[in-house]
């Protein structure tokens, strides 16, 4: 047994899903990230729905290539030492430069403060299918964490969105262990009033 | 398992998320790259920021200054002139005058240089049976200085575990450090 399930016993210990999330309380970028993936979590696992990776894989995209100039560069200066290399290497800096603007615009405008994209598949099996979105803010030393909830209609293309602003103090206790209850409660709460607005619409 | 709590964070994330905290550090690293490579181009010197190594340069630089170089075809070379050349052979540039030049028509030079400080001219460091140093030697001429700075790259190349390991635990804070 212990053979056998080896491999996968040494990554059931590397993951930690069922520990409870425990974080320095008053590291913001901590405290963001851990609501966040609590609320990505009810989201996927509570509702069932399956998450569109399509805005991340566009930034993690605009980074390789990023890495991708930067390589070329080192290896073409290595091959073809330095006055030979300067044409290559102005056109790689340049090109550089202008992925980390796309990656700006991109971060700024297309990605925004979403952190999950997500579709709920219609049980019919019929092209009904309805995305979720979920983004947050919480401004740097402040404690008032705010999420928001958009859902788009698959027939009728409309979106709707319900947010709510509230102190990270209620989700969290002394100690930084989020008290995960409190805040499913709280994501299943605005969840379920754009979901029962959709069916009264 | 050690409870290696600073790894929480990367033992809760999926495969995306690891590869984007792969890529950050390479974004971090391919940026100082290309901004070095970067100023290779528009200084034209293969070398363009050097610190000063030793005190051959006495009262105008001292160990530890940081030189900006500038290494244009169309900026002359005159006597009296600081240049930063590399022996062939060697891989450490050196900051020294130049005293004497023999100038061809066509423009090539020889040149020879001494250090401010030093009682002798540079004959003796350059490679066995070479008396001039040519173009092609020269890294730059020094355009900018800043003082005292270089002198932690001086202490990170005589104590190399110490830079080693700076950059080890750089490295593991940027790859375990969530945005």
């Amino acid at each position: 047994m212990a053979v056998r399930n080896g491999k996968n016993g040494l990554l059931e210990k590397w993951r930690i899903d069922e520990k409870p999330v425990k974080i320095d309380k008053w590291d913001g970028a901590a405290v963001k990230n851990s609501l966040d993936d609590a609320a990505k979590k009810v989201l996927l696992e509570k509702y069932g729905y399956a998450e569109n990776f399509n805005l991340v894989d566009g930034r993690l995209l605009i980074c390789t290539i990023s890495c991708l100039f930067a390589i070329v560069a080192l290896i073409w200066d290595f091959l073809h030492p330095f006055p030979e290399s300067k044409p290559v290497l102005a056109i790689c800096v340049i090109s550089y430069f202008i992925m980390m603007g796309f990656l700006t615009l991109y971060t700024s405008y297309q990605e925004k403060n979403i952190f999950l994209v997500s579709v709920q598949k219609d049980p019919a099996g019929m092209d009904l299918n309805h995305t979720w979105q979920l983004s947050s803010s919480l401004k740097r030393f402040d404690d008032q964490y705010t999420l928001r909830v958009s859902l788009t209609d698959g027939k009728s293309k409309h979106t709707r969105e319900q947010e709510i602003t509230k102190s990270v103090g209620a989700f969290f206790d002394g100690n930084g262990t989020l008290v995960m209850d409190q805040f499913e409660k709280c994501v299943s709460k605005l969840h379920n009033t754009l979901a029962t607005e959709k069916k009264t619409k | 398992m050690l409870s290696l709590d600073f790894l929480d964070d990367v033992r809760r994330m999926n495969k995306r998320q690891l590869y984007y905290q792969v890529l950050n550090f390479g974004m971090i690293v391919s940026s100082a790259l290309m901004i070095w490579k970067g100023l290779m181009v528009l200084t034209g010197s293969e070398s363009p920021i050097v610190v000063v190594l030793s005190g051959s340069m006495e009262p105008a630089f001292h160990r530890g200054d940081l030189l900006f170089l500038t290494n244009r075809v169309e900026d002359p070379i005159r006597v009296g002139e600081i240049v930063v050349f590399r022996i062939e052979g060697r891989e450490i540039p050196i900051v020294h005058r130049v005293l004497k030049i023999h100038e061809k028509e066509n423009g090539e030079i020889k040149f020879l240089t001494k250090g401010d400080n030093n009682s002798v001219d540079d004959r003796g460091l350059y490679k066995p049976g070479q008396h001039w140093l040519e173009k092609k030697d020269v890294v730059g001429r020094a355009r900018g200085f800043v003082p005292y700075i270089g002198i932690v790259t001086i202490l990170m190349n005589d104590y190399p575990k110490f830079k080693y390991a700076v950059l080890f635990l750089l490295g593991l804070f940027v790859l375990v450090h969530r945005e």
